[in-house]
């Protein structure tokens, strides 16, 4: 310790000899428009490394400048600022919102750059570029905000999403992006359980530069969420909204006098099964809806040194199928303190989330379309709690269920309820070494952990669990899950002389852990009973490094390293090497652009990474390991049952890999009043993770995962900013993204075809498959002949191979459900007090096999079993007999582009209503959520996971009201 | 200067520190299955009992299709239930041919199947080719695990490794009898043994190989099988391995083109001297206690079925269930729910007039129900039409019924005595040696007075060859035995013999002779070029 004290006056001595006439530079940076003092702005004398930070009020102390130093403030969302001492040496800086962007900080993986550094396809979104509307989650703030990032989200109150980054890169592997939470990686994307207002902003790494410092883990782009930190002020903020849902849409079904008519001319003999009511089935399922959220965010200091957040939130969401509920509340805490001069700085975050959700089966849906329309809802005769059955009792006094059960009463006898309870968070500790201090040594630990507890109930009289007997269901499940990290990480950054260090090595460690159980039905004595279960771990080990150099400003290079390890395979597989370079020329610096009037910005980059992936597979394949058959799968010796025991499969596999060479640019026109990027770029992910047929008795099954196929991903992206109009008092800015992204499968084991896509409608059909040379999940139909009349001939299949025969090698190929061309549009409109936003989503040449239609829609299934079933008005159409016969028809495939405005909301913002108060403001708003849908899609909804429309959740459109007020 | 060798010594010291600190934690990569149903092979051959359980897993595969309940299957490619060893079996032996028809016929692979249109894309050959060589890799597992030198190393007792020396010739049988449907079906396959390692790609073998071996492996563990029904119910005797070698040399001029009927009789013979009696009740052969009733002393090999224990989609499970009428909602008194599958399986006409005639109507097998049904089925999807059969149960000679309503407790009787009477007379007719007339006479008969048939005092005239091929459906309908029949008798393939939807025709149509083999599944010939496609696919 003396030693090192004596070092360090060692160095102010000698730096103090060096220099003549210097003072201490002192101030405030405030936030120009409002005033408030900035805590943590970062101050740098030009050409030099050093620097200061301000504290919680804004205050910072720069010793030993002189007059004609430049300083540099910097701080996240907002313009760099220089200002040039002269001879004042106490200065009062502001800071304005930035509207160009260069300067913000984006957060990359175990560190941070700025705009202008990044060498990579780096997209940044703060708070004032989220989507707006109904946010339940918080991958919706970015829905269409962002080009090359498609987010799907259900109907069902609370639902995740599926998140596919340029498209996704394996075909077995998960295709799911890496999501960082504050330095956490999560496990998959679980964000239901987060509270959206607690997000300070997205970073989005697409190319392989950027995404490779996450090794093994960044093959399918990363997400890195920052949360909002504490701070010295003390503000209150309270935001309310609630909001009005409504299915509107139904799929087209006979009406019960329609249906009469129908069933007395194609089935006379079944007219006795009518009934006399005119029942919409569809409209007794649905609901509407109210949503309520509220959110309390308290910030501010406390004890004196501890800059601190507390968030509260509450959301009460009903869902539009009968009971279906989700409620969470969430607090979060972030703590955020620093010591020793700020060289420690501490950053603390810790969530709570519980999560209550009523499940509602969205497969009634089906059953409500398939329902008798002159049936009532209601029977007071009936034995099953006054719901109308097709069940009879026959005179042996046993029961006979006849057809489709009640929608209603599944929905209403039926509880199925989760309690998840999750708590996560992280400590990050930030050490600037006071003997050394251009390295930083940061350590950051987090855990998220989360018990779901399920229970599901139905009464003894609901033919729910239906056997002769009313047992009735009731048991309970728990599924756990926990995930443990550790990082730690040295930054190094210098300038020499022209040359811009900033050199990263580290290493990381995550764990995850899950294990559930299950009572099954405990009044069903035939029930298989408790089972339980616990997945292998997964352990992970990253080592890492990243150089950024930039020289003269305008060159720069990014390079990064990571070796990872995987308890996934075996050890003689186990470490793979993962990285890339990246280089970007800052053209606009260049003295021929540099006065140019319209160019502001032109960055060109290219980059080449190569990332791993081993996500979403088994983890034990490598391992000598036999299972012994459940309770309801042993066999039996003479008579006494015995742990039948079977070696399982084994493989042993390596890493998958993905290289992405990409070539981009971003621009910026006329002061960077318009900005954008153009990104190309082009995926090859080899050895897939493919699960492939192997060769019979070699193993013990006759598939399994294997490195053997290519995929490859061919993108464009084009983003474009504009100010449209930027006055004092009106503001107008747009943001547009389009993509275009093209899937091929270039190789797959054997050259075999993988079916995908399971149908319903048939025990095991498929409707989609992997084959070379096509589009992941292509459609594999029959080619529908028609008549002259243009009507579709029933069961007649073009004989594509010419062989007089139709049979499956006449199906073929067509198109696929991934959109060519997704575009995003967002606006935000502000004059004077008023606010309007809204946001657009399109996408083209996306095809979905609408499977209500092909599963329901022929007149054979007029007869649902032993009684009436109702059938879609399609029927109409085709005049369509027997499923069987056109179920793989690629009638049934259809252009699924649509045009969708998300969200319109409008608000005005009335500035301190309250006088007592310095500063207050409250804003009111109104939007709607779901506003139109342009398609030709004949179903209810064009947006389907993976292109196959069979029982989805519909999406409600919901009217919006709220409050935001800030004191 | 010496200021920045400062620097980068402690950077180099921080960085080494760094790696030695954290290159310690990479060991926990190394990790173990938690869950409490898999074992590493250390510790599960660390109890003695593992032996049997391995064994019982060999065997399960034939019952089982999945460790985790009947919708769970350790093979892909096709429907969990659907892959099912007997299910598969069922729909390649009989489906195929002239006694069943399925009605849902967008359940992959039954219209090609039943309208004889296969190719090599369909999933249940698919089942059949995978179902049966996982069989034959547990099979090589069991035997590679249990060589003296890993018994050594293990320390087994000598108790234990007595009673292994009968397992392992279990194992062999099954793989023996794998192949022996491999020869029949697909006339080729993967031939592995317990010597290759795991993913080595195997050598393919011909119908003429297969043979053979079936032939020297089930000659070669005949002495340590246990004697016939000498062994707990489930597990394989002598009998099992004399069936199928009766059955090879019975259809050996299909399988290899030479004539074996006098060693089929042979092994007749040695079967009905095992000590086998026929049921007392026809009926008892098909009913939720056939393995305790007197069907237990008739059936040589049973696919374990079992409403708690062994639940599958099995064939049992699937003709008890499918055969339930869809107007008769007959399902109750089969002990499964009323309205069972809403009719899944009827019957095709072909069959049904087999038992035309006065003498059937009071023939325990003649189990079809027609009241209100057309005998004709001109629309495959229409339920109501065809008549049905009652042959299968889950209810129990001595009343009461299996303990579940769709997982029945009948176990599907492969292989039986009956069988091999009728095998007897076959044989001999053909011109096997060493057949006793008077023997003859009473197996046929004794079929016929305990299905209280009239007419079961059948003389040598009464019985040929057409005699057989018809007697036979009339006794093992719906047992997974037509197709390889009709094959032997020149029936299946051709146009000499139509039934119903033969060859995709409403009354049939002939079809071509490549038909008598299935095609090798794309997905296997892909995984094994050694493999060779069946000509005409």
């Amino acid at each position: 310790m003396k030693k090192l004290k004596l070092f360090l006056i060692g160095i102010l001595l000698s730096s103090s000899f060096a220099m003549f006439a210097q003072q201490t530079a002192k101030g405030i940076v405030k936030e120009k428009t409002s005033g408030d003092p900035l805590p943590g702005v970062s101050i740098i004398v030009k050409g030099t490394q050093k620097g200061a930070e301000t504290d919680f009020n804004g205050n910072f102390n720069l010793p030993n400048v002189k007059a004609g130093d430049i300083l540099l403030f910097r701080y996240l969302g907002y313009a760099n600022k220089e200002v040039t001492i002269t001879s004042n040496f106490n200065l009062v800086v502001e800071l304005e919102e930035s509207s160009q962007q260069l300067d913000e900080i984006v957060v990359v993986g175990y560190g941070t750059t700025t705009v202008k550094d990044a060498t990579g396809s780096v997209e940044a979104i703060t708070a004032k570029e989220f989507t707006k509307g109904n946010i339940v989650t918080p991958e919706n703030l970015l829905s269409g905000r962002v080009a090359g990032v498609n987010i799907t989200t259900s109907g069902a109150p609370g639902s995740g999403s599926q998140i596919r980054i340029r498209g996704g890169s394996s075909l077995n592997a998960s295709n799911d992006p890496l999501v960082v939470i504050d330095g956490l990686p999560l496990s998959g994307v679980d964000l239901n359980s987060i509270n959206p207002n607690d997000i300070e902003s997205f970073s989005v790494l697409k190319d392989a530069s950027a995404t490779s410092i996450y090794g093994s883990r960044g093959a399918n782009g990363v997400i890195i969420i920052t949360t909002k930190k504490g701070r010295t002020e003390y503000t209150l903020d309270y935001d309310v909204q609630v909001g009005f849902g409504e299915i509107k849409n139904r799929v087209s079904v006979f009406n019960g006098d329609e249906f009469r008519n129908l069933v007395n001319t194609r089935r006379p003999s079944d007219a006795g099964l009518l009934g006399t009511a005119n029942t919409n089935w569809q409209d007794e399922i649905f609901q509407k809806s109210v949503a309520t959220q509220h959110n309390l965010t308290a910030r501010g200091q406390i004890f004196g040194f501890l800059p601190t957040r507390l968030s509260v939130n509450f959301s009460e969401i009903e869902g539009n199928l009968l009971t279906s509920q989700f409620d969470r509340s969430n607090i979060s805490v972030s703590m955020n303190p620093s010591f020793f001069d700020d060289h420690l700085k501490v950053s603390l975050n810790y969530n709570r989330a519980f999560v209550d959700n009523r499940s509602a089966d969205s497969g009634q849906v089906n059953s409500a379309l398939r329902y008798d329309p002159t049936q009532p809802v209601y029977d007071p005769t009936s034995p099953f709690g006054g719901f109308y059955q097709h069940i009879n009792r026959t005179p042996g006094g046993i029961l006979v269920e006849n057809g489709t059960r009640n929608p209603v009463a599944a929905l209403l006898q039926n509880n199925n309820n989760s309690n998840r309870f999750r708590q996560f968070g992280n400590l990050k500790l930030d050490y600037k070494l006071h003997f050394l201090p251009e390295v930083t040594a940061t350590v950051s630990a987090g855990f998220d952990k989360s018990k779901e507890e399920g229970s599901f109930f139905s009464p003894l009289n609901s033919p729910a669990n239906y056997t002769d007997l009313f047992v009735g269901g009731e048991g309970s499940f728990i599924n756990e899950f926990e995930n443990e990290n550790f990082n730690a990480y040295f930054t190094y950054v210098n300038t020499f002389d022209k040359l811009k260090t900033d050199v990263m090595v580290g290493y990381d460690y995550q764990s995850f852990n899950s294990s559930g159980n299950s009572t099954g039905n405990i009044r069903n004595p035939n029930d298989q009973g408790a089972t339980s279960y616990v997945n292998t771990p997964v352990v992970l080990v990253g080592f890492l490094a990243r150089a950024n150099l930039t020289f003269n400003e305008k060159y720069l290079l990014t390079l990064n390293y990571r070796r990872d390890g995987t308890s996934r395979f075996g050890p003689q597989n186990r470490w793979g090497n993962f990285g890339g370079a990246a280089f970007a020329w800052r053209m606009s610096d260049e003295n021929f652009l540099k006065d140019n009037e319209v160019i502001s910005e032109l960055k060109l980059r290219a980059s080449y990474g190569v990332n791993g992936q081993q996500d979403g597979i088994a983890g034990d394949l490598y391992l000598d390991r036999y299972r012994f058959g459940n309770q309801n799968s042993q066999y039996i010796f003479g008579g006494n049952p015995i742990h039948s025991t079977i070696p399982s499969e084994r493989s042993s596999l390596k890493w998958e890999n993905t290289a992405t060479i990409e070539l981009g640019i971003d621009y910026g026109l006329f002061d960077n009043r318009i900005s954008g990027s153009i990104n190309a770029f082009q995926k090859n992910s080899t050895d897939l993770l493919s699960d492939a047929p192997v060769a019979d008795a070699s193993n013990f099954t006759n598939r399994v995962l294997q490195n053997i196929g290519d995929l490859q991903v061919n993108g464009l992206e084009f983003t474009l900013n504009a100010d449209v109009v930027k006055t004092q008092e009106l503001d107008w800015n747009i943001n547009f993204n389009a993509t275009y992204i093209d899937r091929e499968i270039k190789e797959l084991a054997l050259g075999q075809d993988i079916t995908t896509g399971g149908i319903a409608g048939g025990t095991g059909n498929f409707i989609q498959l992997y084959s070379e040379g096509f589009a992941p999940n292509s459609f594999f139909v029959y080619k529908q002949l028609y008549d002259t009349a243009g009507k579709p001939i029933e069961g007649a299949y073009a004989d594509l191979n010419g062989d007089g025969i139709i049979n499956t090698d006449d199906r073929y190929l067509k198109e696929n459900p991934q959109a060519d061309l997704a575009l995003g549009f967002q606006s935000n409109f502000n004059y004077k007090n008023f606010d309007l936003t809204f946001n657009l989503r399109a996408q083209i040449g996306n095809y979905v096999y609408n499977n209500v239609n092909s599963s329901l829609g022929q007149y054979d299934l007029l007869q649902d079993n032993a009684v009436l079933g109702n059938i879609p008005t399609s029927v109409l159409d085709t005049d369509f007999q027997r499923t069987s016969d056109v179920i793989l028809s690629d009638i049934y495939l259809e252009n699924a582009s649509f045009l969708r405005m998300d969200n319109i909301t409008l608000g005005y913002t009335f500035d301190r209503p309250i006088k007592k108060f310095a500063s207050n403001s409250i804003r009111l708003w109104a939007g709607m959520q779901n506003v139109f849908i342009l398609t030709n899609y004949s179903g209810l909804d064009p947006e389907v996971f993976n292109g196959i429309d069979n029982t989805i959740y519909p999406r409600p459109r919901t009217f919006l009201v709220g409050a935001n007020i800030k004191f | 200067m010496m200021k920045n060798i400062l620097k980068i010594e402690k950077i180099a010291i921080l960085f080494l520190a760094m790696v030695v600190a954290l290159s310690s934690c990479t060991k926990d990569l190394d990790i173990t299955p938690k869950d409490d149903q898999d074992l590493l092979g250390e510790d599960f051959f660390a109890n003695e009992t593992a032996y049997k359980e391995l064994l019982a897993g060999v065997y399960g595969n034939l019952s089982l299709t999945g460790v985790d309940g009947p919708g769970s299957s350790n093979i892909d490619g096709l429907d969990a239930g659907t892959s099912q060893f007997g299910r598969v079996l069922l729909y390649l032996q009989t489906l195929s041919a002239d006694q069943m028809i399925w009605s849902y016929e967008n359940d992959p692979g039954t219209r090609a199947i039943q309208r004889n249109i296969w190719n090599a894309d369909d999933p249940i050959i698919l089942g059949m080719f995978g179902r049966t060589h996982v069989t034959i890799a547990f099979a090589n597992n069991f035997l590679r695990e249990t060589t003296d030198v890993k018994l050594d190393e293990r320390n087994v007792s000598s108790a234990t490794r007595a009673e292994i020396v009968k397992f392992r010739a279990e194992a062999r049988l099954l793989r023996a009898m794998s192949y022996y449907y491999m020869m029949d079906l697909f006339g080729q396959a993967n031939f592995t043994t317990e010597n290759d390692a795991i993913n080595a790609q195997p050598q393919a073998y011909d119908r003429q190989q297969l043979f053979d071996f079936v032939e020297s492996e089930l000659i070669a563990i005949e002495a340590d099988l246990a004697d016939p029904m000498a062994v707990e119910h489930g597990r394989a005797s002598k009998g099992v391995a004399w069936m199928i070698l009766a059955k090879i040399y019975l259809n050996a001029e299909v399988y290899i083109e030479q004539e074996k009927y006098t060693e089929c009789l042979d092994y007749c013979k040695k079967i009905i001297a095992g000590g086998y009696t026929l049921a007392t009740d026809y009926q008892h052969n098909f009913m939720a206690d056939n393995d305790v009733n007197s069907a237990s002393n008739e059936i040589i090999f049973p696919l374990i079925s079992d409403g708690t224990f062994t639940q599958n989609y099995g064939p049992t499970t699937v003709m008890i269930n499918g055969a339930v009428g869809s107007i008769e909602s007959n399902g109750a008194a089969l002990g499964v729910g009323a309205g069972g599958w809403g009719g899944a399986l009827r019957l095709r006409k072909e069959f049904v007039q087999l038992f035309d005639g006065g003498i059937y109507n009071t023939d325990t097998r003649n189990t079809i129900i027609s009241s209100e049904r057309d005998i004709e089925i001109l629309d495959i999807s229409d339920q109501d039409q065809g008549y049905i059969l009652e042959k299968y149960s889950n209810a129990k000679s001595t009343g009461g019924f299996g303990v579940d309503q769709t997982f029945v407790d009948t176990d599907f009787p492969l292989f039986r005595l009956a069988d091999i009477y009728l095998m007897y007379a076959e044989a001999h007719l053909r011109g096997g040696t060493g057949a006793n007339p008077a023997d003859l006479l009473t197996y046929v008969n004794s079929l016929r007075t305990r299905a209280n048939n009239p007419q079961n005092n059948l003389t040598i005239a009464d019985i040929d060859l057409d005699f057989i091929i018809d007697e036979r459906a009339r006794e093992l309908h719906w047992e997974a035995h037509r197709r390889q029949d009709l094959i032997r008798f020149g029936r299946f393939t051709g146009g000499n013999y139509n039934w119903v939807w033969k060859g995709n025709g409403t009354s049939g149509i002939s079809i071509p002779s490549n038909l008598k083999l299935y095609p090798i599944p794309s997905a296997s010939l892909a995984s094994n070029p050694n493999l060779v496609q069946n000509a005409g696919y």
